[in-house]
């Protein structure tokens, strides 16, 4: 027995270091899947309390980007309710006479606004953190856009906060597709700049054209269709391969990314439910 | 308790500065400083080695906390904060009865620059190879560890030198 205590004393030191270290692995390990926890992320109140406050030091330095995206915006928008105007007048007399009813569209997508707080672009495991959380009706696996594109997809919500995936993150995959073609193909992140990401999984007797536009596809729920990705900015195929490695220039700039929006797909239960349904 | 209290200031300063400003830093999209492990580095020579372990879990949790990475920082640090010692004793010889804190000025600049690439080096590698969990970016990861492991070591040394004995 004596020797016991003195064996444990003489390495408690060890002891505790291995103890220690096995719980910080065990929190990497468990981290690991998708489901993090959120005690320990961003969310949590002390800490994006604390972004808060230091973002709106940092945001006020971007101020002047965000006004001139906006004004941009602005106008795009202006002048698409002339076009719709000038367009609905063109059609008013053939209305007036054929139907009487009109069905109002679904309301499908609804934006739910939100400011990033931080942002990380130079691990191999980058996150977002939003200012918005379940209060604000964020769920897990919600997508995420900016006035430029896609950013990504929301991961863990608690009451105020929440932790977004962005493209940035090798861990998750957009399906995405050409908008000249319609050919589809999964975007993936490599981990080595913020800047770009490789497309996979496009034949080789697709035609491609430097600049051309990629977009999502609209096959997940996630995403609507025809929200702008990247362009191409490179592509090559070897001899020997069946696909071309593409490599995409993000339409999002992660580094001065400031307010997104996070889209709730009103359907999205329903149609999980009619998938589910389907396999059985 | 002058020293003790320095270490507090010392640790919210350091933390402070990571997680506001340095976590900032993307130079070139590779280059990510970790000064915090300043703190663990300038602990005085004769800090009891339980002490020494739980002051440096509890600093690499905070820094986690602040980087969505748990776990990792934890990892790394307390790794280094058990190294310590023996690096220590690798290069000095630490006399019966004194109790230094690492400085150019108690350890001579070519042992305390020695010191300070050992540990860097062992912290970062922990660090990037754990935050990416895998061998498939092998050279990717050796490399973001080199440059950020100099502009740790450099931006350490530049702090040491603005101390004045």
């Amino acid at each position: 027995m004596r020797n016991l205590f003195n064996f444990l004393i003489r390495y408690s030191v060890l002891f505790l270091f291995l103890f220690l270290e096995i719980i910080s692995f065990t929190l990497i390990v468990k981290n690991q899947g998708y489901q993090k926890s959120v005690f320990l992320s961003s969310s949590n109140s002390v800490v994006s309390e604390m972004y808060e406050w230091s973002n709106g030091v940092v945001e006020f330095f971007k101020l002047r980007a965000a006004n001139d995206n906006l004004s941009e915006e602005n106008t795009a928008l202006k002048n698409q309710v002339i076009q719709l105007q000038n367009q609905l007048e063109t059609l008013k007399p053939r209305v007036k006479d054929s139907i009487r009813f009109q069905i109002p569209p679904e309301m499908e997508y609804r934006f739910i606004a939100a400011k990033v707080i931080n942002c990380s672009t130079n691990k191999l495991q980058n996150s977002i953190t939003l200012n918005k959380g379940s209060r604000d009706g964020v769920q897990p696996d919600m997508g995420v856009v900016s006035d430029e594109g896609v950013v990504g997809i929301v991961k863990v919500v608690n009451e105020k906060n929440s932790v977004v995936i962005p493209i940035l993150n090798p861990r998750i995959e957009i399906n995405c597709k050409f908008k000249r073609t319609n050919y589809t193909g999964p975007l993936k992140w490599e981990g080595e700049d913020y800047r770009y990401a490789n497309l996979n999984d496009i034949a080789r007797h697709v035609e491609l054209a430097l600049g051309d536009t990629i977009i999502t596809s609209g096959f997940t729920s996630t995403f609507p269709e025809g929200i702008p990705v990247g362009y191409i900015e490179d592509f090559k195929i070897k001899e020997s391969d069946a696909y071309y490695k593409i490599k995409v220039k993000l339409a999002v700039n992660f580094r001065t990314l400031s307010h997104v929006k996070v889209i709730n797909y009103l359907n999205y239960k329903e149609q999980k439910d009619l998938e589910k349904k389907a396999e059985e | 308790m002058p020293v003790v209290l320095q270490n507090i200031f010392r640790f919210i300063i350091l933390v402070l500065l990571q997680v506001l400003a340095l976590n900032n830093v993307q130079f070139l999209g590779f280059i990510n400083p970790f000064i915090y492990i300043l703190f663990i580095i300038s602990l005085p020579v004769r800090t009891p080695r339980w002490a020494t372990l739980l002051m440096a879990f509890v600093l690499g949790l905070t820094i986690d906390a602040f980087s969505n990475t748990p776990g990792t920082h934890a990892f790394a640090t307390v790794l280094i904060a058990f190294l310590r010692n023996g690096i220590i004793n690798l290069f000095i010889t630490i006399d019966e009865g004194n109790n230094p804190t690492p400085s150019f000025y108690t350890f001579s600049v070519g042992n305390y620059v020695k010191y300070l690439v050992f540990m860097v080096l062992i912290h970062h590698t922990a660090l990037f190879f754990l935050e990416a969990f895998s061998f498939a970016n092998f050279w990717l990861i050796l490399f973001k560890i080199t440059l950020s492991s100099a502009v740790t070591i450099l931006l350490i040394l530049g702090i040491q030198s603005l101390y004045k004995k």
